[in-house]
């Protein structure tokens, strides 16, 4: 078998003599497809990227990088060129980042046709339609007029895959093509690339953080920590019997929402979470014990009105309810209102209708005036998605918390500070975070600093919205096992929404679904993944990467 | 979604390098600086002196720049008429940044109504010329500097105003201020304590830019016998003082002034791209 990608003995210097790249080798034979996978910071990108001659300016390569026997290392402009324009191409991680919204679908897949390859303006749209169908997009005719924003972000990528293609390229490097979509049009991406690549003989080179993913697509997968290949060899075997303690590390992490694999439950703490378990709860138990409920939300509604188009109904009729100390998951994929619903929860948005009860208390209406706003400040706590957007940036960790302390109680300066250090003693911090600034946190400590902020003042209910999506699945396990202590030390209710089926299994013990704004189905976590009952539900397990 | 990607790290490392522009800039504008501060002290002769020895006399070992028509020091004249000069724009760049920056935050924090009004209000206000209000203000408050410097506060304040709408909309919905309101904290405050201070630094960058186009209108002003009144020296002024000289060969005493003023201006304005180029550059991402 022929190789299409060899590079031997790759290391990459900054101008300032860091090293990123320290000395890596791999190869991608013709039709096979190579699995970079490491966390963020690992090399992974910069690597794939030398295939195509794209390193930071300045950066010094040593070693040897070849495309289809062409040398990238030391190659003139002209000859990187030649080899972007005939042997190898790349898609992106965000699609809309990589198209020019000014122009049609048609300009940006016929414009490199035309001026690389000379075509003639008919034989270029002919060859853009053929592309057009081959990424099973469903009416290319059409597409062909239209402009990338009346696109989806997936059939956008697919349209990327398209001009990605239009080369002919031996070499496809796809740099996380599908981390920015859904799970269901994750699963169709990723069967398009490999029909592609069957049907071309490509050698695909395929980087992602996701190791069920790289393992459910993946002949071989190479891990990298630092810089360095750690472990490679076949999928299968690096994701079942990986010989590498980082490696090891690595799919302990990794959530899984396969049933059999993972026999062990998650810890239940508290007690269960009932959602719509009431025909035989309410009857089982008596009225008098609704106060225990620590979030009871039924039949909210909220719909967006936007000027000239028609409006969304964002949440329809949601009712769900957590017990205290229980923990309650919410899935979907984006567009589904489950953030909406979250925002809702928390009194950033004000519901239409329904009613929300908090601890028993009323709090249907997004609070107004100043003892009310501090009393649903006390019952609810947030957790946002990105911890890099969610802390002020000027302000230093320990102060973040020590604000909303001053805020919710009377406390001496001293007596704050003890209790900052307490809180971030808890998450996991030290005495020198509390002075630090976020810019200089990593992700999971300023998502943990995040956590010391909501818990501070000993909420009723916390919740958390997509707090871990943004982090790399190590850090990810970490923050969901610090939550999970939490709650067996204070009894915190949690809301936990997330678009990872996987994720939600090692939180929750009940879980709802959601799609456009309905809750689908709901029931125990590992019931609703073993014996899915809705369509969709079922649509969404399938999607998710399996090991083959 | 989830940035995984090494885009960070792709992006080569800027090592901060400050041109040799820049510090000529800045040293130019200390020295300005310097000596219009210290002109009591430093300046060789009172502004006011007069030697009937040397009337329109070139540069020479007593009178380093050489004198004007009355045989006053145009050396000394400068670093005293630097202070009226650069005083001036500074009390324009404060008063129009904090007015502006207030106007502009609660335009962009409160949206609605209040937003409607004020967006029409600095509209109207960018129709008129800054130079013409500072004239319309001289022609009903009389001459002199603190109407004009007051006129410009105004007329200065629509360009912080929107700079500082656009930002705080951009900031209001960032998940910060979001978990802010989660944690109980009401809109005013963080609106003042939390999102102001945040975008300062871009709008102090911007104002800074201001202070030269202030310098040279101000200046203008002056020379054309709005502003500073004779015999306080001033650049604008001086121009204006001297203009009679030219006709007969006396160059020197309009140049001087006219030379120190577009240094300032010039360097001002340097100094000024390069910090909202810096800041720009670090805006909370």
């Amino acid at each position: 078998m022929t190789t299409i990608l060899d590079v031997r003995g790759l290391t990459l210097t900054l101008p300032d003599g860091t090293e990123l790249l320290h000395g890596i080798s791999l190869h991608v034979d013709a039709g096979e497809t190579v699995g970079l996978v490491g966390e963020s910071g690992s090399g992974k990108s910069l690597t794939a990227r030398t295939a195509l001659g794209l390193w930071p300016e300045g950066a010094a390569c040593g070693g040897s990088v070849t495309v289809d026997g062409r040398e990238v290392i030391g190659s003139s402009e002209t000859g990187i060129l030649a080899i972007r324009r005939t042997a190898a191409a790349m898609i992106f991680q965000d699609p809309r980042a990589g198209i020019n919204p000014m122009r049609t679908i048609g300009d940006h897949l016929t414009e490199t046709l035309r001026l690389v390859e000379h075509r003639s303006a008919q034989e270029a749209r002919a060859r853009a339609l053929e592309l057009l169908a081959a990424v099973q997009l469903p009416d290319p005719e059409a597409h062909l007029t239209q402009f990338p924003h009346e696109f989806s972000g997936g059939m956008l990528q697919r349209v990327m895959i398209a001009g990605a293609l239009t080369s002919s390229p031996r070499l496809l490097v796809c740099d996380e093509p599908t981390t920015a979509l859904d799970v269901t049009t994750q699963a169709e991406i990723i069967q398009v690339l490999a029909s592609q690549r069957e049907a071309r003989g490509m050698g695909m080179l395929f980087i992602t953080h996701d190791l069920n993913l790289a393992a459910s697509i993946c002949d071989r997968v190479c891990v990298m920590q630092g810089g360095e290949v750690v472990e490679q060899g076949d999928a299968r075997q690096v994701f079942f019997s990986p010989v590498q303690a980082y490696t090891q590390r690595l799919v302990a992490a990794t959530p899984t929402v396969d049933v059999a694999t993972d026999p062990t439950p998650s810890p239940p703490v508290g007690e269960r979470a009932g959602v719509g378990r009431d025909e035989t709860q309410s009857q089982a138990r008596p009225r008098a014990t609704a106060p225990t409920l620590a979030l009871d939300v039924s039949g909210v509604c909220k719909t967006y009105l936007r000027r000239g188009k028609p409006p969304v109904q964002a949440v329809r009729d949601a009712t769900l309810r957590i017990p205290r100390g229980g923990a309650l998951g919410v899935v979907g994929e984006s567009g589904s209102g489950k953030s909406t619903l979250a925002r809702v929860v928390v009194g950033l948005e004000q519901a239409d209708a329904g009613t929300i009860r908090i601890a028993g208390a009323e709090s249907s209406r997004a609070p107004r005036g100043r003892t009310r706003r501090l009393a649903r400040a006390k019952s609810v706590q947030m957790v946002f998605q990105d911890p890099y957007l969610s802390l002020d940036p000027r302000i230093p960790a320990g102060r973040a918390v020590e604000d909303v302390l001053h805020l919710h109680m009377s406390l001496s300066r001293a007596d704050a500070r003890r209790r900052v250090l307490e809180l971030l003693d808890a998450v996991g911090l030290g005495e020198r975070h509390a002075q630090a600034r976020p810019k200089t946190l990593s992700g999971g400590q300023r998502q943990r600093v995040a956590i010391a902020r909501a818990i501070a003042i000993e909420p009723e209910v916390l919740v958390m919205d997509e707090a871990t999506s943004a982090l790399d699945v190590s850090v990810q396990a970490q923050v969901l096992d610090l939550v999970a202590s939490i709650r067996a030390e204070r009894g915190l209710t949690v809301l936990f929404i997330s678009h990872d089926l996987g994720v939600v299994r090692r939180v929750c013990d009940e879980t709802v679904v959601m799609r456009r704004g309905e809750i689908v189905e709901h029931g125990p976590t590992e019931q609703l993944l073993r014996d899915p009952q809705h369509a969709y539900t079922q649509l969404l397990l399938d999607s998710v990467p399996r090991t083959a | 979604m989830i940035p995984t990607t090494a885009l960070r790290v792709l992006r080569a490392p800027r090592i901060p390098r400050a041109t040799a522009t820049l510090w000529i800039s800045v040293v130019v504008l200390l020295m300005f600086v310097i000596a219009a501060a210290g002109a009591p002290l430093l300046a060789p002769y009172s502004p006011d002196a007069v030697d009937f020895a040397a009337i329109n006399a070139g540069p020479s070992p007593a009178h380093w720049l050489g004198t004007d028509n009355l045989g006053r020091d145009l050396l000394s004249r400068t670093m005293w008429g630097g202070r009226t000069a650069l005083i001036g724009p500074l009390a324009v760049v404060i008063g129009s940044t904090v007015v502006g920056m207030l106007l502009g935050l609660a335009a962009g924090w409160r949206g609605g109504w209040v937003d409607s009004v004020l967006a029409r209000l600095f509209d109207v206000l960018f129709a008129f010329p800054s130079l013409l209000i500072a004239i319309m203000a001289v022609a009903l408050f009389g001459k002199g500097l603190v109407a004009p410097v007051i006129a410009m506060c105004i007329a200065y304040a629509p360009y912080v105003a929107r700079l500082t709408r656009a930002l705080v909309q951009a900031e209001r919905t960032r998940p910060y201020v979001s978990a802010y309101r989660v944690q109980g904290f009401g809109g005013p405050w963080i609106a003042l304590h939390r999102v102001m201070p945040n975008i300062t630094p871009v709008v102090g960058a911007q104002s800074a830019l201001n202070f030269g186009y202030v310098l040279a209108e101000l200046a203008g002003l002056s020379f054309l016998g709005l502003g500073v009144q004779p015999p306080t020296p001033d650049w604008g002024a001086m121009i204006n003082e001297a203009q009679a000289g030219i006709v007969s060969g006396a160059f020197l005493p309009a140049i001087v002034p006219a030379v120190a003023v577009v240094l300032a201006v010039v360097a001002v304005n340097i100094v000024g791209e390069e910090m909202s180029d810096r800041i720009g550059g670090e805006v909370p991402a």
